[in-house]
């Protein structure tokens, strides 16, 4: 049975879309038909990750949510752009870059339903193993949606204050929408701080699990979204936290 | 509301979009939305504007929970299936002996159209027929033309919960091309099984077959019925309760033109199809079913509808004389669950 992942965080700056990159490229690498979902209609960026240029992004999610296309013409194969070979494959659906598209949206909407038809047509075309669904920082239709169709909810918080409250309500929001399994995931930890006190006061105040702990990087920074830093850097600390992710995503 | 009433709303209708029962649904949708059988009716201009890649698959349950998939707010006309609805209507106005002295409710398997009356009481067949549709609508009660129009419209209303309207033209159209319907009408005055405002009946019948409805009524429809006649999300009653078996049985036995037999047989759900391209069938107690697709097999049965109500009926074993384990159970998937493999 293919299994839904959905990354999100209640703010934005949370380095989702670079954490639902790695952690899918991660599982990809293990030899599992992946697919990942730009559902961050108003912002989207994960293309950019994944080395897919704007020009070559011909159809995109949004022609589908359009009627236009079935979703399966706006996945794009991107294994080779991020290093996956052999058995595991790696798939994107963007969404458009492009500003009249993006207004488009914005200003008519789209029917929800035609998005969760869309996920199960994309999973079942390219008989993917794993769908990853990226949102949109906050609550809103698709994020409500993508919740209530996880498997695992992932949601990734920094050590900050705001961004404590704000999980705080989307975990209240999971629970109203019958999460099947949620996980916390602390991104840019400063170095001063003890991460394992961290994780463990994170886990008492949710009363959730904390599938990984990520220090602030200058290396991931540095790559600054032109790749998948888990691929260039396998040996990296923060590498080696993605695949324990994985492995409860996998095992889980 | 609260803001906890609220989210719980949102939840819920989240819920519906999300879960198994409608999976399936969508499942179903997949996989007959590539099936090119049939052709769209083409009869009369209007309907043959009809695109045939059209596709919507509605189902409500008798608790008025919806599920929908494809084009399911796309209008089309009734069609035939408004006489199953109209005897209804009939059968309050005159009671069921005496409308059964106008109309006969035995299967023909002859075509829809035939000019054929029963030799012995001279009554139509059934009223699913052109020809007992005919009698059928001559039974309704008004002071006027204006007057049994509205009540056809008010009785449509209960059944859906929303307004409906003619289109003008395909009446228009069906008023200037019915000559067999005419000829029909007339033999049937000739044997007093009609009364004499012969144009006004004819005029009420092609407006009822004109009526606008979208896959969703189709399954309201038919959910009405399934609620032993109320609306299950309005909790309008729309049918006094004596006549809702009347109106199913019917429908079990001629709902589906000369193709009623087979139906009952491999389906085994009452349903009634329409050229428009609908079927709205009922499983009662349980739920209502409407599909919507324009391309009609040789019987003038909607041929991807026909697929998609096979396919429920076989995975829940919802065929009306099946007492064997079906292989999925409805409340089950409907309730969804962690149980339930939907993929």
């Amino acid at each position: 049975m293919p299994k839904v992942v959905s990354i999100h965080s209640y703010r934005g700056g949370t380095g989702k879309s670079n954490f639902t990159a790695n952690l899918s490229t991660t599982v990809a690498l293990q030899g599992y038909r992946v697919g990942v979902v730009d559902t961050d209609v108003p912002s989207p960026g994960i293309h950019n990750l994944f080395c897919l240029e704007p020009e070559q992004m011909v159809k995109t999610l949004n022609n589908y949510l359009w009627g236009e296309i079935p979703i399966e013409e706006a996945a794009y194969d991107v294994s080779a752009n991020v290093g996956v070979e052999g058995a595991g494959k790696l798939f994107l659906i963007p969404s458009s870059v492009k500003a009249d598209d993006i207004a488009k949206i914005l200003k008519d909407g789209y029917d929800v339903k035609l998005l969760n038809d869309g996920f199960r047509s994309f999973v079942k075309a390219l008989k993917l193993d794993y769908l990853f669904i990226d949102t949109h920082p906050g609550l809103s239709k698709e994020t409500f949606l993508s919740i209530a169709i996880s498997h695992v909810l992932i949601l990734i918080l920094r050590p900050d204050k705001q961004d404590y409250q704000g999980t705080a309500i989307t975990v209240d929001v999971a629970r109203q929408l019958k999460v099947r399994k949620m996980l916390l995931a602390i991104n840019k930890a400063h170095s001063k701080l003890n991460l394992e006190a961290l994780k463990q006061k994170v886990e008492e105040t949710y009363n959730e699990t904390v599938a990984g702990v990520f220090p602030l990087s200058e290396d991931v920074v540095q790559l600054a979204s032109e790749g998948v830093f888990c691929v260039r850097y396998p040996e990296h600390l923060v590498s080696q936290e993605f695949r324990k992710v994985a492995q409860q995503i996998i095992e889980g | 509301m609260s803001s906890l009433g609220d989210l719980q709303s949102l939840a819920s209708s989240i819920s519906s979009v999300t879960s198994p029962f409608r999976n399936y649904l969508h499942d179903l949708y997949e996989k007959y939305r590539s099936l090119d059988d049939g052709k769209v009716a083409d009869y009369i201009p209007e309907l043959a504007l009809a695109k045939p890649e059209w596709f919507g698959i509605c189902i409500v349950t008798a608790d008025g929970q919806v599920f929908e998939v494809g084009d399911c707010q796309q209008l089309f006309t009734v069609q035939s299936i408004s006489k199953a609805f109209v005897f209804g209507l009939a059968l309050e106005d005159h009671g069921r002996e005496y409308v059964n002295s106008k109309v006969s409710v035995e299967p023909t398997g002859e075509a829809f159209n035939s000019i054929v009356l029963d030799e012995k009481t001279n009554r139509p067949y059934n009223p699913m027929v052109n020809a007992g549709a005919i009698a059928t609508a001559d039974l309704i009660k008004g002071k006027n033309s204006t007057e049994r129009l509205k009540r056809l419209l008010e009785m449509f209303k209960r059944y859906t919960g929303r307004d409906h309207e003619i289109n003008v033209p395909v009446f228009l159209s069906e008023k200037e091309t019915g000559y067999r319907n005419k000829a029909m009408a007339y033999l049937m005055l000739n044997f007093g099984m009609v009364s004499n405002k012969i144009d006004e009946t004819l005029d009420l019948y092609f407006q009822q077959c004109s009526v606008l409805v979208n896959a969703k009524d189709l399954a309201m429809l038919a959910a009405t019925l399934a609620n032993g006649g109320i609306n299950p999300v309005t909790k309008e009653r729309a049918i006094d309760e004596k006549y809702v078996q009347d109106v199913i049985s019917v429908m079990l036995t001629c709902g589906m033109y000369d193709a009623s037999g087979e139906w009952a047989y491999r389906v085994g759900i009452p349903a009634k199809s329409g050229v428009g391209g609908g079927i709205t069938a009922v499983v009662p107690g349980k739920l209502g079913i409407g599909t919507f697709s324009p391309p009609l097999d040789a019987k003038g049965n909607s041929t991807r509808g026909i697929k998609v109500c096979e396919d429920i009926s076989k995975d829940f074993g919802l065929h009306l004389f099946n007492v064997a384990k079906p292989e999925r159970n409805l409340q089950e998937w409907i309730a969804g669950g962690d149980s339930i493999n939907d993929w």
